[in-house]
C-alpha cells in the first residue's frame, strides 16, 4: 500500500500535475453514503439515490445520464446506470438492493442537475428497498467525509 | 483558432533514453473461429520497481471491433472479481489495429452521423465509453489500458491529461511533432488537426476503452461522420503531417512500405512513453487468434 501512495505521488509529480484543493464537497446529515460515492435517503422501504457533491465535483461537467429501466432490479454495490463526463463515463452502483420504481427524466435533458443539485433536483433513481438491513452497512456523513478525505489523499 | 495546452504539462519535454521492454510477443492465425485465446508465457522480467502491467500486443493485427470488445469486457470482469476479493495486483494493456469501424460513446448523438444509423456504410457499435462517435480501421493504433486508478492516482481528469501525456511525448520525441491539448475538448492535436481520440469506461476505479491514434489511417472514413462531434476542426494522421498538409490526405492507393514501417516506429514508442508516464514495466503475453471461416 505504502509503495502504491509513492507510485501515486511521484507519478503526480513526474507529470508535474498540480492536485488543486477543491475543498471540502457538501454532505447531507440524514442521508446514508456508499464507498463509490452515492448517495441514498430512506424513508420506511423507499429510497432515493444520487450521487454525492464529492463525486460530481471530481467528474466535472455531468454530459449525459444512462437510467435503468423502471422495474429493474438493483442490488447493493452493483452498477444500474452511468454518467459521462468529458469522454469518461462512470458506473453508477446502487447503494440499496431492491426495485426501481421511478427515474429522473429531467436528467435526459438536463444531465447538469447533477452538478448543480446533487442531493435534490439531481436525484437519480427511487428504489424499493428489498433488504433495509443492508442500510446498516452504509456510511453516515461524518464517516463518509472522513473517507473522501483519504482518498483524495491517496 | 487559438490551440492552448491544458494545465502544466508541456508539451516540449525532451526525448527520453529508451529502456528496452523485456518478452517476445508472437502471434499465429490459424482457420478456425474468431476467438482470442491466450497463453500465457514465462517472460523475463528485469527486477525493477516499476509496477507491472500484462501487454498483449497485436499491434499489427486489424482486430474486428466485436472480438477486442468483448475480450476487453472479460477481462473487465475477472478484474472486478480480484478487485471485489482485494487480490488486483496487475494492470493490462492491449495494443492492436481494427478493422474498419465506428463507435459510438454513451452519449453519442446520431447527429453526428452523415449517414442513417440503420444503414450504415461500415458496422456500427454504440459501446459503453465515453465520447462521441469515432472512426477505427487499419493505420491506426489502438492502446486499451485496464487500469486499477487505486495502483495510480484516483482522478478520472489526471487518467485522461495522461493518456494525452503519452500521445503528445511520442508525438514530439519520435516524430518532432508539436502536439498539445485544447481546454475542453479531450484528445492530442497537432494545429487544429485531431490526432489521437480518447474516450473511457470507469467503473470502481477500473478504466477501460483508451485511445485511438492515427499513423498511417485512411482519414477518409472521418468524413461520414462529425468526428468526436467537433465539427470545426479537422482530423489528420502522423503519415499525413510528415508527408505535409499540402498533399491529399492518404487513400488506400497510398499504401505502402513505409506504413508499416511506420506503425512500428508509433508503435515501439507508445508503448515506451505509456511505461514512462504511468511508471509500468511490461509483460508482454503472447496472445493466439484463432479464426473460423464464416459458417
Amino acid at each position: 500500500m505504502a509503495s502504491r501512495l509513492l507510485w501515486a505521488s511521484k507519478a503526480a509529480s513526474y507529470l508535474k500535475i498540480s492536485t488543486f484543493n477543491r475543498g471540502f464537497a457538501s454532505v447531507v446529515k440524514d442521508l446514508k453514503y456508499a464507498e463509490s460515492h452515492e448517495w441514498v435517503k430512506v424513508k420506511g422501504n423507499s429510497a432515493t439515490v444520487g450521487i454525492t457533491d464529492h463525486a460530481q465535483d471530481h467528474l466535472g461537467d455531468v454530459v449525459y445520464v444512462e437510467l435503468p429501466e423502471v422495474g429493474a432490479t438493483v442490488t447493493q454495490g452493483s452498477s444500474f446506470g452511468a454518467v459521462e463526463s468529458v469522454k469518461a463515463t462512470s458506473d453508477i452502483n446502487s447503494p440499496v438492493s431492491g426495485k426501481v420504481v421511478e427515474v429522473n427524466e429531467e436528467l435526459s435533458s438536463s444531465p447538469g442537475l447533477v452538478n448543480g443539485s446533487p442531493y435534490e433536483n439531481g436525484w437519480i433513481i427511487k428504489v424499493e428497498i428489498s433488504d433495509t438491513n443492508e442500510v446498516s452497512s452504509l456510511m453516515d456523513c461524518e464517516q463518509y467525509s472522513k473517507f473522501c478525505e483519504e482518498e483524495d489523499n491517496h | 483558432m487559438i490551440v492552448a495546452s491544458n494545465s502544466c504539462l508541456s508539451c516540449l519535454i525532451p526525448p527520453w533514453t529508451i529502456r528496452s521492454n523485456s518478452g517476445q510477443i508472437s502471434t499465429s492465425r490459424r482457420a478456425s473461429a474468431s476467438q482470442i485465446t491466450i497463453t500465457e508465457s514465462n517472460s523475463l522480467v528485469q527486477q525493477t520497481n516499476k509496477r507491472r502491467c500484462k501487454c498483449y500486443d497485436m499491434y499489427k493485427e486489424a482486430v474486428p471491433f466485436a472480438e477486442a470488445w468483448a475480450w476487453q469486457k472479460s477481462i473487465v470482469e475477472e478484474r472486478k472479481s480480484l478487485i471485489d476479493r482485494n487480490e488486483d495486483d496487475l494492470d493490462t494493456l492491449i495494443v492492436l489495429q481494427h478493422q474498419p469501424v465506428y463507435t459510438l460513446g454513451t452519449a453519442s448523438s446520431e447527429n453526428n452521423l452523415n449517414f442513417d444509423i440503420k444503414d450504415p456504410p461500415l458496422p456500427i457499435y454504440q459501446t459503453e465509453r465515453g465520447g462521441e462517435v469515432t472512426y477505427h480501421g487499419p493505420g491506426q493504433l489502438l492502446l486499451y489500458p485496464i487500469m486499477n486508478l487505486r495502483f495510480q492516482k484516483m482522478d478520472l481528469h489526471w487518467y485522461l491529461r495522461a493518456l494525452e501525456e503519452v500521445v503528445i511525448r511520442v508525438l514530439f520525441s519520435t516524430f518532432s511533432l508539436k502536439a498539445s491539448r485544447v481546454e475542453g475538448l479531450t484528445g492530442v492535436w497537432v494545429g487544429d488537426k485531431k490526432l489521437a481520440a480518447i474516450g473511457i469506461r470507469v467503473s470502481k476505479w477500473l478504466t477501460y476503452h483508451g485511445l485511438a491514434l492515427n499513423v498511417s489511417t485512411d482519414l477518409s472514413p472521418f468524413s461520414g461522420i462529425i468526428p468526436c462531434g467537433i465539427k470545426d476542426l479537422g482530423v489528420g494522421s502522423i503519415k499525413e503531417l510528415l508527408r505535409g498538409s499540402s498533399r491529399p490526405s492518404s487513400t488506400s492507393s497510398d499504401h505502402d512500405d513505409g506504413d508499416g514501417k511506420l506503425i512500428d516506429i508509433a508503435h515501439e514508442s507508445l508503448l515506451k512513453e505509456f511505461c514512462e508516464v504511468f511508471q509500468l514495466e511490461l509483460c508482454h503475453q503472447s496472445v493466439s487468434i484463432l479464426r473460423y471461416p464464416d459458417k
